[in-house]
């Protein structure tokens, strides 16, 4: 083959490539900026509004709606009797708190048995969705934890026992959280706000942060701060990113795709609608969002999914880049398990802003990007290698694209600062700025890696949650 | 090539100086807040003791029918040090005083009452805070309307009443239910009949804040509810069922009877048998016993409960048959209904628990388990 036509080729694909990579880059900055002048908007919205809320009347009221609070546990032995403890000590009207039992191999259960004095219930078990076998639901004899109900069931996973606990539940709300996280006293008075606002409300996620480095006392946080390791800090920083800019501007849009695990308040109707939580899933949480806006877009019903960024649910993040890694890898999997059940939803007009934004938001952003940042990693070495790039011109971009990456993470630590300003002292703020800037320097990459080997893990097969390590809650900060 | 430069050089420029910009100004504003909230909270004590020292001050004895212009001579005479301070202060310095003032007098005026929170009354009117709120009513921002509304409750200037009025018709829902707080400091358990009559769309969250604030009015809101079961809007219905049955006076029993006869609305008769239920009277029994056999379940199910909160001999009777229905959960409703009649309906489940072993009399053991009782079987 003539050697000028390889090159023409090769200058071709090369051109084509860079010019894909610009316009990427360009779609990608444009959105994000537009999300966080969104975020920005709503967020001080939000708070005016909260300015005229006495939240305490939710739990004065006759009229505050009763909620059935769901705690999947698995393996928790040493941590449940603090954690349970503590879900009982929520300053709210009304309500019951659900532990499910997933089967657990060591003495979870004969502890909350012991602990709380539990019997064997009478309760009927009416399962609305179809679940594994429960073996018995127990009910404490002593009076001041009339409102505990635990529940044992064969090993069925997170999604399968929420599902129970939906059954089980007595109240027409479920709040469902993982049974090692922290709610703070107030967060079931401010997330059920949204839907006493707006009965079209049928599900509200609540921001998560991060308790390394806070210091904990029977259960509450009682003084907030920064952790001694570095990882942590680098996702106190992505958490506010994803949730203060990202879940705040697409609630905004009805657009929300996501309510963490961790913390959430739904409609126990809308749930078991459509058919509760998929036990199949590695990204059951996002999965049953996903599936609520198609099936209510479906049936042409008003409803919205919504945020709030107030109330606040603590919980462990992962201090070791291995564990964070798994972590990661998960949630990517579940990620790309979502797109891929519900294809068929994307650039489908019939699903209005799910089907026309979010939804290829989440594709061509949260799920490619890494994919596009590794192998942009990879051409650029391989194109400055071969002499096809113009040196100058990449390291302007690679600049630029970091520096986008800086703008975008203090952009969210703004959102904090202009909000709710958790962290008090301004050192903490200044860390948490730096944090920012050298997130993009290696942090960001290792974890597109990890995301990018997100992939490969699916397409294997491999459909496990990865063990994940948990030093519990009980350190005092230093 | 030339213009992709400029291009990338230009999104650089723009990252980095907002980057930097932006975190300069976050940390230099967190080290200004401190200061700034510091030098308030020394004000605001200051301000505290003086005021408070104006409330304390004995007074000199008026005559015996004192006009308002004499006492208001009084207080004016307090007040004037305070002021001719202020009037020498440049306008930002000003601005801050008068806002630290302001939230202080706000802050007492809570917790005060008779000629004390007259004296405080006054203070507002004669700086000129009143005068401010009812200005700030126009607004274009409506949380700056929706704070003007709650300060001017909280003054207790009864000189903003016609603009609170106006702002119970507001767009935006804080506004308006803040002008409903407000009007109901100022005009007491009267104003009720306005709000609910210009109220429309009360959401979930509005009727439990305003719950409060009728449930303190006892019997006195009762007329100005019976009134709010004739709007044409569901919401307000609903929220007058629910606060009638909540405050627990007879005389709401015939008008929600009234109400369950003509109404169409499946949920307010649902609401309305509800409310019978709560409020216990033998007069609903027989209208509660004819919605047994409505065609709408959720009617159906509220008219057992309020049967099984009404209690009775007669009501035993009644809702016994109804745990041989095949649909579990009105099962389950008559079982608790039963079981809330008293000793009798409760010997009923009893002997019903003992008559089936099988799994036909689940539900009535988790009921009796519910009420405390042991199951004999299961």
């Amino acid at each position: 083959m003539d050697r000028s036509l390889v090159e023409t080729a090769l200058e071709f694909l090369t051109n084509g490539y860079l010019l894909f990579v610009v316009i990427y880059f360009i779609g990608v900055s444009l959105t994000y900026t537009i999300l966080l002048v969104i975020a920005v908007r709503e967020i001080l919205n939000q708070l005016r509004h909260d300015k005229f809320c006495n939240f305490r009347l939710t739990v004065q009221s006759e009229l505050t709606p009763p909620v059935s609070i769901l705690a999947p546990a698995f393996n928790e032995g040493p941590t449940i009797i603090q954690s349970v403890r503590s879900l009982l000590k929520l300053s709210y009207g009304k309500y019951e708190t659900v532990v499910i039992n997933d089967g657990s191999k060591d003495d979870t259960l004969a502890t909350l048995i012991e602990h709380f004095k539990m019997f064997r219930s009478r309760h009927v078990y009416h399962p609305a969705i179809r679940t594994k076998n429960v073996r018995a639901i127990y009910k404490s004899k002593l009076p001041e934890y009339r409102n505990l109900v635990v529940v044992d069931k064969e090993n069925g996973g997170k999604a399968d026992a929420l599902n129970v606990g939906i059954n089980v539940a007595r109240y027409e709300y479920v709040c469902c959280i993982d049974a090692d996280s922290i709610l703070e006293d107030d967060a079931l008075q401010k997330v059920m706000k949204a839907f006493l606002e707006d009965e079209k409300v049928v599900a509200v996620g609540g921001i998560v942060r991060i308790a390394n480095g806070c210091e904990v006392v029977n259960g509450r946080v009682v003084k907030v701060g920064l952790s001694d390791h570095f990882v942590p800090v680098f996702q106190v920083v992505e958490y506010f990113r994803a949730f203060l800019s990202g879940r705040m501007s697409w609630q905004a849009l009805n657009g929300l795709l996501i309510i963490s695990g961790a913390f959430g308040l739904f409609k126990k109707k809308a749930i078991i609608e459509v058919g509760g939580y998929k036990h199949d899933s590695v990204g059951e949480d996002m999965e049953l969002i996903v599936r609520l806006h198609r099936i209510y877009r479906e049936k042409n019903e008003r409803y919205r999914v919504t945020f709030v960024p107030d109330p606040v649910c603590w919980t462990e993040a992962p201090e070791t880049l291995r564990v964070l890694g798994r972590q990661r890898n998960r949630w990517h999997r579940g990620l790309l398990d979502t797109m891929l059940i519900h294809r068929k939803m994307l650039f489908n007009p019939r699903y209005g802003i799910i089907g026309m934004a979010a939804m290829p938001y989440f594709v061509l952003v949260e799920l490619l990007g890494p994919v596009f940042e590794f192998f942009g990693y990879v051409a650029m070495a391989v194109m400055l290698a071969t002499g096809t790039l113009n040196e100058q011109l990449a390291l302007l971009f690679f600049i630029v694209a970091l520096f986008y990456g800086v703008m975008f993470s203090v952009g969210a630590v703004l959102l904090e600062e202009m909000s709710f300003q958790r962290y008090p002292k301004p050192g903490d703020l200044a860390l948490l700025l730096s944090f920012g800037v050298l997130e993009n320097f290696g942090y960001r990459q290792l974890t597109a890696w990890w995301r990018v080997k997100a992939f490969w893990d699916y397409f294997r097969g491999k459909k496990s949650w990865g063990k994940m390590e948990r030093k519990g809650f009980s350190r005092p900060s230093k | 090539m030339q213009l992709q430069f400029l291009i990338l050089i230009v999104l650089a420029v723009t990252a980095t100086i907002f980057s930097i910009v932006t975190s300069i100004a976050m940390v230099v504003r967190k080290a200004l807040e401190l200061g700034r909230s510091r030098a308030h909270a020394r004000l605001y004590q200051i301000y505290s003791s003086q005021v408070a020292e104006f409330l304390l001050i004995e007074l000199p004895a008026l005559e015996n029918q004192p006009r308002a212009s004499d006492a208001f001579r009084q207080y004016e005479s307090l007040l004037s040090p305070v002021k001719q301070r202020l009037e020498q202060m440049n306008p930002s310095r000003r601005r801050f005083h008068r806002s630290v003032l302001r939230s202080v007098l706000i802050d007492m005026t809570q917790d005060l009452t008779g000629e004390s929170a007259g004296r405080l009354v006054y203070f507002f009117y004669s700086l000129g805070f009143v005068e401010e709120e009812i200005q700030l009513l126009q607004s274009g921002r409506w949380w700056i309307r929706a704070q003007a509304a709650r300060h001017s409750g909280l003054m207790r200037a009864r000189k903003s009443i016609t603009a609170l009025t106006a702002a119970l018709e507001d767009n935006h829902p804080d506004v308006r239910h803040q002008a409903m707080q407000a009007l109901i400091v100022l005009v007491g358990v009267d104003a009720l009949s306005t709000i609910l009559r210009l109220s429309r769309n009360i959401s979930q969250w509005t009727a439990i804040e305003l719950s409060v604030i009728v449930a303190g009015f006892k019997e006195e809101a009762v007329p100005h509810l019976i009134g709010a079961l004739e709007s044409r809007d569901q919401s307000v219905v609903l929220f007058a069922i629910e606060m009638l049955a909540e405050v627990g006076f007879v005389t709401a029993v015939d008008p929600l009877m009234n109400l369950i006869r003509t109404s169409r609305d499946v949920k307010i008769q649902a609401c309305a048998a509800s409310a019978l239920g709560r409020l216990g009277d033998e007069r609903a029994k027989t209208l509660l016993t004819g919605l047994l056999s409505n065609r709408w379940a959720p009617i159906r199910l509220k008219s057992l409960e309020a049967l099984g909160k009404t209690g009775g001999p007669d009501v035993v009777k009644l809702l016994t048959p109804y745990l041989e229905t095949a649909d579990a959960q009105e099962k389950l409703t008559a079982a608790r209904a039963l079981a809330t009649t008293g000793v009798k309906g409760l010997k009923v489940l009893q002997e019903y628990e003992k008559r089936h072993m099988d799994e036909k009399a689940d539900l009535v053991r988790q009921v009796l388990e519910e009420f405390g009782l042991e199951p004999t079987h299961g």
